[in-house]
């Protein structure tokens, strides 16, 4: 059972146990497990980098192959920067290594899972610890933003597991690789797969599936949103991808309008709520709705372009929101949450600082010479590939409206006055700073990343 | 057939007293009804393994569980609803969701007879069987579920963990 594919997700296992014992066996306010998680999550998203993609079937459940060391790659990153945003055991529990360690399990385990079993059983392995990260400050606003997402995501569970006992029903078969010859969806199916689209779209957090997201994010801890943003946004679309991409292709004219029209709304409806938003963490929320309508565009489009560029998307999205949020985290300090007069004159006072939060912001927006830039450019190309010229107009149309969202933060920075001083951490300067630089590395030279990524998306359609 | 339809109307009619009594241990009560009935339901289909475990779990151990914790909570106590920002929600939501409930029902009726594809083969959700799958080629689901175990033990850990000392009591905990 133990073949080279699975390392990462092996070093992930291994690193949960290792972390606990450290957590348990050290003095209370050392931060060694968070270095222990921390080594076991580089050292799981070094390895998937390393690893020679090639595509086996494990037993009818995993697909070992390009695609899912990309998603680890990036789930890990998600880990990677959740722990050294938080990097303090006084504040965050000693536990908050080995529980974002296991969530960032389940995500690596959604993004190679060939069968709905293996997805299930991912997605609780994810959700679960997000549920406990969620409640663990110790005030109201998190205890509702545990609960709520606890009640949400439970629902979802269950509209996705209906989904799955009527798709096993109509063809006696949960592996995605045996639907990949239907040609026709009869009723039943069609029930099924509709059912499993709104489980997956509510973690993927799209329109009219996103009522949870603004007061989730908001309450939970600043370094749990940013996994929530980053990973769980990652795992979500991949599974999506892998289930409607490869197991239904051939039926994509039947999925592939409604996800279109789901696409448009989500993007619309994301950034023009992200408009009025004044709390920071609350506008990069509705921000990351607006951008799971992005990646929704590549899906629907249903090409092969459109499947490589939803991919690609998911970095550039995922690298600015990291930005964003370790930027917020320098900002609020000892308390939580940073308000949009926060950032008065902070490019005076914090110009660094500034800095990153003005590219995070300019590559969420998509503007030239950052990763958001490209990372739209492939959308519209998939989309147009496709003959899908309604989600291209949507997407444009909804960039234009999320200038208004991304600029106004910056027209704060550059107001004289006094807004609140920076708390500068090394685990949140290091994350700053990888996610500006590997931000504006895409934007300058995208090849190297559009090569690999291209290269695993397309692995999806092997049979 | 006639058996499986006094069970189906025994399983809904428990299931609606769930969300309609107004007392929760009434619904505590009807869940484990609904359970029960379920488990006879598995015996129907020759899965004893999953009977007994339905029995023993749900209605054992986390039914008696939930009783448990209705008493030491809210037995009784009515809580007051927030006012609602949005005044037509409920009416949308009942008519979306009885819509979604009504293209659910228009499925069933219109796939009722046909029989599912790909039959099982004997013995299958025996106790024999389930323990060969579990120990054999799906081992994997096993391992991911003891993850999943672990995980709620430490959420125990860190959601009950008291205040340290010295911190200002903050609302709502």
């Amino acid at each position: 059972m133990i073949i080279p594919m699975l390392e990462p997700e092996f070093l992930m296992g291994i690193g949960v146990l290792v972390t606990l014992v450290l957590a348990m066996v050290v003095r209370e306010r050392s931060n060694t497990a968070y270095w222990s998680g921390l080594v076991f999550a580089v050292a799981a998203g070094v390895r998937s980098f390393t690893l020679h993609p090639a595509a086996h079937l494990v037993g009818g459940m995993m697909v070992a192959d390009g695609y899912g060391l990309v998603v680890n790659i990036m789930v890990t990153a998600a880990v990677a920067a959740g722990l050294l945003l938080a990097f303090d055991s006084g504040r965050y529990t000693v536990e908050f290594p080995a529980l974002i360690l296991l969530a960032g399990l389940g995500g690596m385990i959604m993004g190679l899972a060939a069968n709905f079993i293996l997805l299930f059983l991912g997605l609780e392995l994810l959700s679960l610890p997000l549920y406990i990260l969620a409640a663990s400050r110790r005030d109201a606003r998190s205890g509702e933003a545990g609960l709520k997402y606890l009640l949400t995501g439970a629902f979802s569970s269950g509209v996705l597991l209906f989904g799955m006992a009527l798709l096993y029903g109509s063809t006696g078969t949960v592996t995605f690789i045996n639907y990949t010859t239907l040609h026709l969806i009869p009723v039943l199916l069609g029930a099924g797969l509709a059912l499993v689209i709104v489980g997956l779209g509510y973690k993927l957090a799209i329109v009219p599936f996103h009522m949870w997201v603004p007061d989730v994010y908001e309450g939970s801890p600043t370094p749990v949103t940013t996994f929530m943003a980053f990973g769980t946004k990652v795992a979500a679309a991949a599974a999506l991808l892998r289930v409607l991409a490869f197991g239904f292709a051939l039926t994509s004219g039947v999925w592939g309008l409604a996800l279109g029209y789901f696409a448009v709304l989500t993007m619309l409806a994301g950034n023009l709520l992200a408009l009025p938003q004044r709390d920071l963490k609350r506008l990069l929320a509705w921000s990351g709705v607006g951008n799971a309508g992005y990646v929704l565009v590549g899906i629907a489009s249903h090409t092969v372009s459109g499947a490589q560029a939803a991919l690609f998307y998911l970095l550039p999205y995922g690298m600015a929101i990291v930005l964003a949020f370790g930027v917020i985290r320098v900002l609020e300090g000892q308390q939580e949450g940073a308000q949009m007069e926060d950032l008065t004159g902070l490019a005076h006072r914090e110009p660094w600082l500034a800095a990153g939060l003005t590219v995070a912001l300019l590559s969420l927006a998509g503007i030239p010479l950052t990763a958001g830039f490209f990372g739209k450019f492939y959308l519209i190309k998939g989309a147009l590939q496709g003959d899908q010229w309604g989600m291209a107009i949507g997407l444009v149309v909804a960039t234009i409206v999320s200038l208004g969202v991304y600029f106004r933060p910056i027209q704060y920075m550059f107001r004289e006055g006094e807004g609140r001083p920076a708390q500068w951490s090394v685990g949140a300067a290091v994350v700053v700073a990888g996610a500006a630089f590997v931000t504006l590395f895409i934007g300058v030279y995208p090849q190297p990343l559009l090569h690999f990524v291209a290269h695993a998306a397309t692995f999806t359609w092997l049979r | 057939m006639i058996g499986f339809i006094i069970l189906a109307v025994l399983a809904l009619g428990f299931a609606l007293a769930v969300v309609v009594a107004k007392h929760p241990v009434h619904s505590a009560l009807a869940l484990v009804g609904h359970v029960v009935v379920l488990a006879v339901f598995y015996l129907l289909l020759k899965a004893e393994f999953l009977a007994a475990a339905q029995v023993i779990v749900y209605a054992g151990a986390i039914m008696i569980l939930f009783l448990f914790v209705v008493t030491l909570l809210t037995a009784g106590k009515e809580d007051q609803d927030a006012r609602e920002s949005l005044p037509a929600q409920r009416g949308i939501a009942a008519f979306l969701a009885i819509l979604g409930g009504a293209l659910l029902a228009g499925t069933a009726v219109r796939v009722a007879g046909t029989p599912a594809a790909g039959r099982a083969p004997t013995g299958y959700g025996g106790l024999l069987d389930m323990g060969r799958l579990l120990w054999g080629p799906d081992f994997p689901y096993l391992a991911l579920v003891a993850l999943m175990l672990l995980t709620a033990a430490l959420g125990v850990i860190v959601l009950n963990r008291p205040e340290p000392a010295g911190a200002p009591v903050k609302e709502g905990r």
